[in-house]
């Protein structure tokens, strides 16, 4: 009767189990992300492994070739070429893997939040198990989706694999202006995981598929965990700092005493027909 | 000895089930806030039970009141008073609660993230059972501890309790321009939960300690959750807007991107960086 009673135990324990499996969310299946990352080597070139601009070799089809050293020269003369961050404009996908600010990995039931704060950087991947929707509002960052990949065979995910589709433009590499297609029908693809060898850097294979490259584009970003285990997150606001105006679509600077001032050498002011003129 | 080999089993269960409850996570255990959810009538308000302005009855201080009303009297004439939303800066916290975009609440075992794509609004409350920093850095949304509470003994969080320091201004409690004390000293309490009898309504019970207040004010927050289980995440991008800041000068841009004041006979801006314009 004991060892009934045992029995029954234990199969009701396994119903209750198996109905709360549902809820029941197992971080240790998962990398360990946790913390404050920062991009090893800084944020400043989307191929982190090769020099600015030009150097970046980026496989560009000849007319987006043509746009990006019109970009150049247009940076050389004080312009901002194709680069729009300075307007406080999210720097979009897959610039954002660039990692412009503190990262945070939260992981979550059905869902993998990258946050940057930066601009709008923050990224939303859904791991949910959906498919594309029908229609996919275009945005800067995309809209991802992503899978948790067991490559081990170990029963823990060691792998998010990521596809962002639904874009908009104009977005850039980097700061030096390496443009995307303005038809927004990029294709990024990641593989982000934890580094084997050091548990404090994670990688994210980034490849880019778009009409302005004559292949894909794959380069490796890597990011350092800082050690600290309760790190500050700074408070960035792009707008409060930011000493550019862009009156129509004209650049200007402001002056350290506050005044406007060309960004280019000859630009003429902007054009104050609203204002009443002075007696 | 099969009814020990039973039991055994079962002990091993439990002594292992004890070993990983650390990355063991319950959602069951946690209130039901998944998904997106906007304030029910805006964010226009701070006190939604109430009409805008002066009708909000803050319990502002003698001098607050009269920076309050000098306020009003500016955004009567076309300025922004003591707001500085519409220069794209942080609404800053308390303001951030009226939610001025779609909210996702992400619970995870340490931190809950109250994310909104609006400015910078995003919000990390540590849930880790960490103590206050030793030093703040002042911040417009500040730092966030929080602790869940099982106010009904059932062994179920129902309600997250937060408490908010180390600020920095200027902030508003809303568009009214209702100021905070330029001090930073702010205490904002919460208390989140989802409502009783509708599962799909969700309240921030927000009091404000304040040295502008004569007394802590305290305000019902209501948002409600879309029903789609999938909604769309709109893209905000705050410094799209028709603002131009040069110096401390605010003035508009029209529709045809030209600069224009924001009040009547409001100066140009100073030009004396740029060339005359050649005769």
């Amino acid at each position: 009767m004991t060892y009934r009673n045992l029995l029954g135990a234990i199969a009701l324990m396994a119903l209750s189990l198996a109905s709360a499996r549902a809820e029941i969310f197992d971080y240790a299946r998962y990398p360990n992300l946790k913390g404050q990352w920062r991009p090893i080597g800084g944020p400043g070139r989307f191929d982190i492994s090769k020099a600015w601009g030009p150097e970046q070799e980026a496989p560009l089809t000849p007319e987006y070739q043509k746009l990006f050293e019109a970009n150049l020269a247009d940076q050389f003369a004080g312009g901002q070429g194709w680069d729009r961050d300075w307007t406080c404009q999210s720097p979009g996908m897959p610039r954002v893997t660039n990692g412009y600010g503190q990262m945070e990995f939260v992981i979550a039931p059905g869902s993998v939040h990258i946050l940057t704060q930066h601009i709008h950087d923050n990224r939303r991947i859904f791991t949910d198990g959906r498919d594309w929707p029908a229609e996919i509002p275009p945005t800067f960052i995309g809209y991802s989706i992503g899978r948790w990949i067991d490559t081990r065979h170990d029963g823990n995910f060691d792998l998010l694999e990521i596809e962002t589709r639904g874009f908009k433009g104009p977005r850039a590499y980097d700061t030096s202006g390496i443009p995307l297609h303005l038809d927004g029908q990029t294709i990024v693809k990641e593989r982000i995981y934890v580094d084997k060898d050091n548990h404090e850097v994670a990688h994210d294979e980034v490849t880019v598929i778009d009409h302005a490259l004559t292949r894909p584009w794959t380069v490796m970003k890597n990011y350092q965990r800082d050690a600290d285990a309760q790190p500050y997150w700074r408070e960035v606001g792009c707008s409060e700092n930011n000493n550019y105006v862009e009156i129509g679509k004209q650049p200007y600077a402001l002056s350290a005493d506050g005044l406007l001032m060309p960004v280019k050498k000859g630009e003429p002011p902007p054009d104050l027909r609203y204002f009443k003129k002075g007696k | 000895m099969r009814a020990c080999t039973l039991l055994c089993t079962v002990v091993a269960a439990g002594l292992s089930t004890a070993s990983a409850s650390a990355q063991i996570f319950d959602t069951a255990k946690y209130p039901n806030l998944q998904g997106q959810w906007r304030p029910i009538g805006g964010p226009g308000r701070f006190d939604m039970s109430k009409p805008a302005g002066r009708g909000q009855q803050a319990p502002l201080t003698a001098e607050y009141q009269a920076i309050f009303e000098a306020n009003l009297k500016d955004q009567a004439e076309g300025g922004q008073g003591t707001t500085s939303t519409y220069k794209c800066i942080s609404p800053g916290m308390p303001r951030v609660t009226n939610a001025y975009g779609e909210v996702e609440f992400i619970i995870t075992p340490d931190t809950t993230y109250i994310l909104q794509d609006h400015i910078l609004d995003d919000r990390r409350i540590f849930t880790d059972g960490r103590n206050w920093p030793a030093e703040l850095e002042p911040t417009l949304l500040g730092y966030t501890i929080g602790k869940w509470i099982d106010s009904k003994g059932s062994g179920r969080y129902d309600v997250l309790e937060a408490e908010t320091r180390g600020f920095r201004g200027p902030r508003v409690f809303d568009g009214s321009g209702l100021p905070l004390h330029e001090d930073g000293q702010t205490i904002v309490r919460e208390r989140i939960f989802v409502d009783q009898a509708d599962a799909n309504v969700a309240h921030d019970e927000v009091s404000v300690i304040d040295h502008a207040l004569t007394r802590p004010w305290t305000v019902m927050k209501n948002y409600r959750r879309d029903p789609k289980p999938r909604p769309f995440w709109t893209e905000e991008y705050c410094e799209n807007n028709n603002h131009v800041f040069i110096g401390k000068e605010h003035y508009v841009l029209s529709a045809d991107g030209l600069l224009m004041p924001a009040q009547k006979d409001q100066p140009p801006p100073d030009l004396r960086y740029f060339k005359p314009a050649a005769k």
